[in-house]
């Protein structure tokens, strides 16, 4: 009888207690990032997560997303999707099923989106993504949006300064990764090379986590042209390559289309790195960052020992356009969020943006962000010109 | 004439270490009857027990580059021992013979192991300077002087085994037990003795292989994966628990991933090899010097 009076009051506030919690666990939105956080492109991985975790922490110090009347603070939860289509469904499966994940604020990899897409837009979920593949877009995937350039953005703008820089280059020979991102940034590269009066000498493939390239390295070297183009392949396979090609004593221009971590590259290549052009990297300490990337950007460096890139600060502007939907539609329903971010105007790290590009996908769902040419000079990654998209300038003109 | 020499220079280059590490697999599968998925752990511990030693020996210890390696290669190796006699003792020991439960249990030791590397080393590459900077010329064939060493080393360490395995007692109950277990044990070998040291020789020649990829290749928490997958078609080609065949298969896949990789691209040659595995599974399932059982 004694033990009934005194458990049943430690019961019901046991309960009340659980029922506190609930409520306050309703109040946190999670954000899935999905990125190889193991692998050649773990620097890519690594670095998602941790922009990510900033902006959730900005936007938190700020008093959290206020919506309807009811505010919510965010928390990244981060899974390896090593750059792989299986883990990538994974992924999803895990986001959605178990952690109940609505939002999905940077996903990794064409052939990983591609999988998980099959769920996000089945069950609703809004998937942010830096997927390369035109087929992640259109209007058929409402609740895909890409977070930062693509091909379609980069190639025009990069090809055509490193051919304005050297105006006497003839022939080209494209590596690329056997994956989706790869297929599908091919036949892009290729035939802008060759609207600048470039010749491909080859164009060949070899499978993600490839430890050797001397034969790739030999084949290269005997083709000798002016330029390899290194297409969507990670820092630290293209700094093997480089390596091998230094070797033997080849000598041109070398383009990383998807280069961004110049740390990872020299840390590989050394100084056959050097003279490099990046097409997706960035100098967030240089005059023409932001006072957010700047302060972003030693942050970076000091907890992670690299600097950010195209791709890293991606999930730090997902995440600023998710809070400015939010506050939009009123709402945290991934429903009309998805409505409303084709229209949504806000603040990301490089300045005023929103969502475009349906000249290109048929569907406004590219973030408008400045295309970046950076080169590496000194082992550092140095910027030499930017250009903002038509519908960005216009945006920020309004 | 330059060329083909450059294709043999790095067909040698990229076959030293299969033919290591594939020497270790096939080792352990001819002593005790196992196929151990977990071999490339060994491999990646040794690997980036390089790259955490080297900087340390090199910075914190104040010692050369060269002897900041030998220290890091040897402490590798004595630390991928002392994980194989560990793993050994609690685990093989039992399974010694049973595929199934050897299978079971390399496949859980690997995820363990890769776990525990991801969360001792995080998963961003790591790399070793080049501890002998430079290129040679051979007949025309252009190689880094750290490749070259590789080579060498490997064929010393390759050529220590052979002797071991012809010359010496052990080699003599390694291969008794690998033709006949219960007839050697019948002879007097311990059987169980020589499984671990068949086993612990086997991880030794991956440590070792590791160690020597390190300074040329960047290390992952997952690199032995991709050399567990060539290795396998390595000594199903050259033949489940023959040593020669470990050496002619290493070398044979090599220069398929090196002439292939030239002629067409590596994704080819990748695929090309796979096509071969199917083709030998399909014509002659037991290798080049496998035996039929």
């Amino acid at each position: 009888m004694n033990i009934g009076k005194c458990t049943r009051p430690l019961g019901a506030a046991t309960l009340m207690l659980l029922l506190a919690q609930a409520g306050a666990a309703q109040e946190t939105l999670k954000l899935g990032i999905s990125a190889p956080m193991s692998g050649s492109a773990a620097t890519w991985g690594l670095g998602m997560e941790w922009a990510a975790e900033q902006a959730a922490e900005h936007v938190n110090e700020d008093g959290g997303v206020t919506v309807d009347g009811k505010t919510y603070n965010f928390e990244v939860v981060t899974y390896d999707n090593k750059y792989s289509a299986t883990e990538g469904a994974r992924n999803a499966q895990t986001m959605l099923n178990r952690d109940g994940v609505k939002f999905i604020a940077g996903s990794i990899g064409t052939a990983p989106v591609r999988a998980m897409q099959a769920l996000t837009e089945r069950n609703g979920v809004i998937l942010f993504n830096t997927a390369w593949g035109k087929s992640v877009k259109g209007p058929q995937f409402r609740y895909t949006f890409t977070q930062m350039n693509t091909p379609f953005e980069i190639l025009e703008p990069f090809y055509s300064f490193i051919k304005e820089q050297h105006p006497d280059l003839e022939t080209a020979v494209l590596i690329s990764p056997n994956d989706a991102t790869g297929q599908e940034l091919e036949p892009v590269a290729v035939e802008t090379w060759k609207s600048l009066g470039v010749e491909m000498l080859a164009s060949d493939w070899y499978e993600r986590g490839t430890t050797e390239f001397q034969p790739i390295a030999t084949k290269i070297a005997s083709l000798d042209p002016g330029l390899v183009d290194f297409s969507a392949a990670p820092p630290t396979d293209v700094g093997s390559i480089l390596k091998e090609l230094d070797v033997l004593g080849w000598e041109g221009v070398k383009v990383m289309t998807a280069g961004t971590s110049v740390e990872a590259l020299m840390a590989v290549a050394g100084d056959a790195a050097e003279g490099a052009y990046l097409g997706a990297s960035a100098d967030f300490s240089s005059d023409s960052a932001t006072e957010v990337q700047k302060k972003l950007n030693a942050g970076a460096r000091e907890a992670l020992g690299e600097p950010l890139n195209g791709i890293t600060i991606s999930s730090y502007d997902a995440i600023l356009a998710l809070r400015a939907a939010m506050q939009e539609a009123d709402s945290v329903d991934p429903e009309k969020i998805k409505d409303v971010l084709p229209s949504v105007r806000f603040d990301s790290s490089y300045g005023p943006s929103g969502f475009g590009g349906a000249d290109v996908y048929d569907y406004p769902q590219q973030m408008l962000i400045p295309v970046i040419v950076t080169q590496v000079v000194d082992g550092k990654a140095v910027e030499l010109t930017r250009s903002n998209p038509a519908e960005l300038e216009a945006l920020s003109n309004d | 004439m330059e060329l083909f020499v450059q294709l043999l220079a790095n067909t040698l280059q990229i076959g030293a270490v299969y033919v290591l590490f594939a020497l270790g697999l096939t080792l352990i599968f001819g002593v005790m009857k196992i196929v151990n998925f977990a071999h490339g752990a060994f491999f990646t511990a040794a690997a980036l027990i390089v790259t955490s030693m080297v900087p340390f020996a090199t910075v914190e210890l104040g010692v050369p580059l060269w002897a900041g390696y030998l220290l890091a290669a040897f402490a590798a190796i004595a630390v991928v021992l002392s994980i194989g006699a560990l793993v050994y003792s609690i685990g093989f020991q039992h399974v010694l013979k049973d595929l199934n439960g050897s299978f079971i249990l390399s496949i859980g030791l690997l995820l363990i192991l890769n776990g525990a590397y991801l969360a001792i080393y995080g998963g961003a590459p790591r790399s070793v300077p080049q501890v002998l900077p430079g290129t040679v010329n051979v007949f025309g064939a252009t190689l880094t002087a750290q490749r070259l060493a590789l080579v060498i080393v490997a064929a010393v360490v390759t050529g220590g085994l052979y002797l071991l395995i012809e010359r010496t007692r052990l080699g003599l109950a390694l291969r008794a037990v690998a033709m006949d277990q219960e007839a050697a044990m019948l002879q007097g070998i311990p059987y169980r003795r020589v499984a671990l040291y068949g086993f612990l020789i086997g991880a030794a020649l991956a440590a070792c292989a590791g160690v020597l990829m390190a300074p040329i290749n960047a290390v992952t928490p997952v690199s032995g994966d991709e050399f567990l997958i060539k290795a396998f078609i390595i000594i199903i080609i050259g033949g489940l628990g023959s040593v020669t065949g470990a050496i002619i298969g290493g070398l044979f896949i090599a220069m398929v991933e090196s002439v292939g990789g030239y002629f067409f691209d590596p994704s080819t040659a990748t695929l090309a090899m796979f096509i071969l595995v199917i083709g030998f599974l399909l014509v002659r399932p037991q290798g080049i010097l496998g035996n039929v059982e």
